[in-house]
């Protein structure tokens, strides 16, 4: 386990140094508060550390009390060295946020003791934390497909649709689902049908950006929000989408299967501010229609301007039209 | 604030006392290598770190006092009571301890008094140090 040490001392520093290097300690050993600040404030820095509480630039105190203002970062277990010895001292040292303190010249027995406080501690706190993670992935994702689900998508789409608003962007927003799917299940099971769902998760994700989103919106559609992108590229974005799916046949454990997906499409530039549930009807209609079209397509939603005829083309990106 | 005034000169009287521990030896060489496992190597090389730093802060020290730099006088005597009391060397670190209350308390008058009788301790330690590392040597 990595350890830091801050002692302006270097003869209290090397003691130090070799006594935790001896414990199995990755040390790492500085002489100054600002440097300690500097290694703890690292992403992979230690989160064990021994300060000095006399020190040039930042004294022990004050280096826990910077640490502790870092609310999101990983916890830091910090045991103050000091040769004071008063009441108010220790408090002052525990209140800055240390977690213990250690009278010096120390023992090393008791040091070691103390240290293996802080790792108990820390085991700990790692393990509320993957806990918390597990606990916050099940809460957003669906068992299944391990896509995120209709609640987190939503969320997310919401966001992402204020946002590209704010900055003059396009979001695209896709509803695909698996054409005669009732067929597979009835067909070859339910397992099968699962693995089929799994597969298509897999191949949606591998075809979009790490930034895009793709979430499971119910029994076998699925929701592709494409993050910022060109409404000149959204057509030929979400026909590899579509591709992905049809292009290769699935295997499961009952044979290969040739499925295709049908895909609504929305393009949040041609429709301004709007709610999400309004416009996740429109691409919802444009799925419908893509149904209705025999299948295996796309089709775009479109608003109806007041210049237009009502029967103008539906299939056809707004930029068409102009 | 008359209050902990008051307590705080008591606290440092109190220190004082337990700090003023003339009696025992100069060199506790056997604290000493509890604290380093019996690593002589590591032994040797604190000695030579101590060898090195401790003049150094000394004379630090000495133009602290000598200019009456209250504040550099009680972080150097705070740096050499560390220093000493890692080395074992608790009767020299105890006066060390009494140079950084006295600088504290902004008591200028008894400053060059306390760094003589750190002084004094250190004649005491050193010859010890050296005769250990030149045993040590052979």
């Amino acid at each position: 386990m990595k350890i830091l040490i801050a002692d302006d001392d270097a003869l209290s520093r090397r003691l130090l140094e070799k006594t935790l290097e001896r414990a199995g300690y990755e040390v790492t050993a500085v002489e100054n508060g600002k440097q300690a600040l500097e290694q703890l404030a690292k992403l992979e820095g230690p989160r064990l550390a021994l300060l000095d509480w006399v020190m040039p630039e930042l004294d022990g105190p004050e280096v826990c009390r910077a640490v502790r203002k870092r609310s999101e970062r990983t916890y830091v277990y910090m045991v103050l060295l000091t040769s004071k010895g008063t009441k108010e001292e220790t408090v002052l040292g525990l209140e800055s946020g240390a977690d213990d303190y250690l009278t010096k010249p120390f023992n090393a027995e008791e040091l070691r003791a103390r240290l293996r406080v802080g790792e108990r501690i820390l085991l700990l706190e790692d393990r509320l934390v993957e806990a918390r993670e597990n606990m916050r992935f099940r809460a957003t994702h669906d068992p299944l497909t391990s896509l995120l689900n209709r609640g987190a998508i939503m969320d997310l789409l919401a966001r992402e649709l204020h946002r590209s608003h704010r900055e003059k962007k396009s979001t695209t927003i896709l509803l695909g689902d698996v054409d005669h799917f009732k067929r597979v299940n009835d067909t070859y099971g339910h397992v099968v049908g699962d693995e089929v769902l799994i597969e298509i998760a897999n191949r949606l994700i591998g075809s979009v950006r790490s930034y895009d989103f793709v979430g499971r919106y119910g029994g076998e559609e699925f929701l592709v929000v494409l993050n910022s992108c060109d409404p000149a590229f959204a057509l030929g974005r979400a026909e590899e989408l579509r591709k992905s799916v049809s292009n290769h046949a699935i295997q499961t454990a009952k044979g290969s299967l040739s499925l295709t997906m049908s895909l609504g499409a929305l393009l949040s530039s041609d429709w301004g501010p709007r709610p999400v549930e309004e416009l996740l009807h429109e691409v919802d209609t444009a799925l419908y229609k893509a149904k209705a079209s025999g299948r295996d397509c796309l089709r775009m939603a479109q608003p109806i301007t007041r210049t237009e005829p009502e029967t103008a083309p539906l299939l056809q990106p707004a930029r068409l039209r102009r | 604030m008359e209050g902990l005034g008051e307590e705080k000169l008591n606290m440092e009287v109190t220190m004082k006392k337990n700090e003023d521990s003339h009696s025992g030896p100069v060199w506790n060489l056997a604290e000493l290598l509890e604290r380093v496992d019996n690593d002589q190597e590591l032994l040797r090389d604190l000695l030579n770190i101590f060898k090195e730093d401790f003049p150094l802060t000394m004379r630090s020290l000495e133009s602290a006092v000598a200019a009456e730099d209250l504040e550099n006088a009680a972080r150097l005597g705070h740096t050499l009571k560390g220093m000493l009391s890692s080395l074992g060397g608790m009767r020299t670190a105890a006066a060390a301890a009494r140079l950084e209350v006295i600088a504290s308390a902004g008591e200028t008058a008894s400053l060059k008094g306390a760094l003589d009788a750190l002084k004094c301790e250190a004649a005491s330690l050193l010859p010890e140090l050296e005769a250990y590392m030149a045993e040590v040597r052979h």
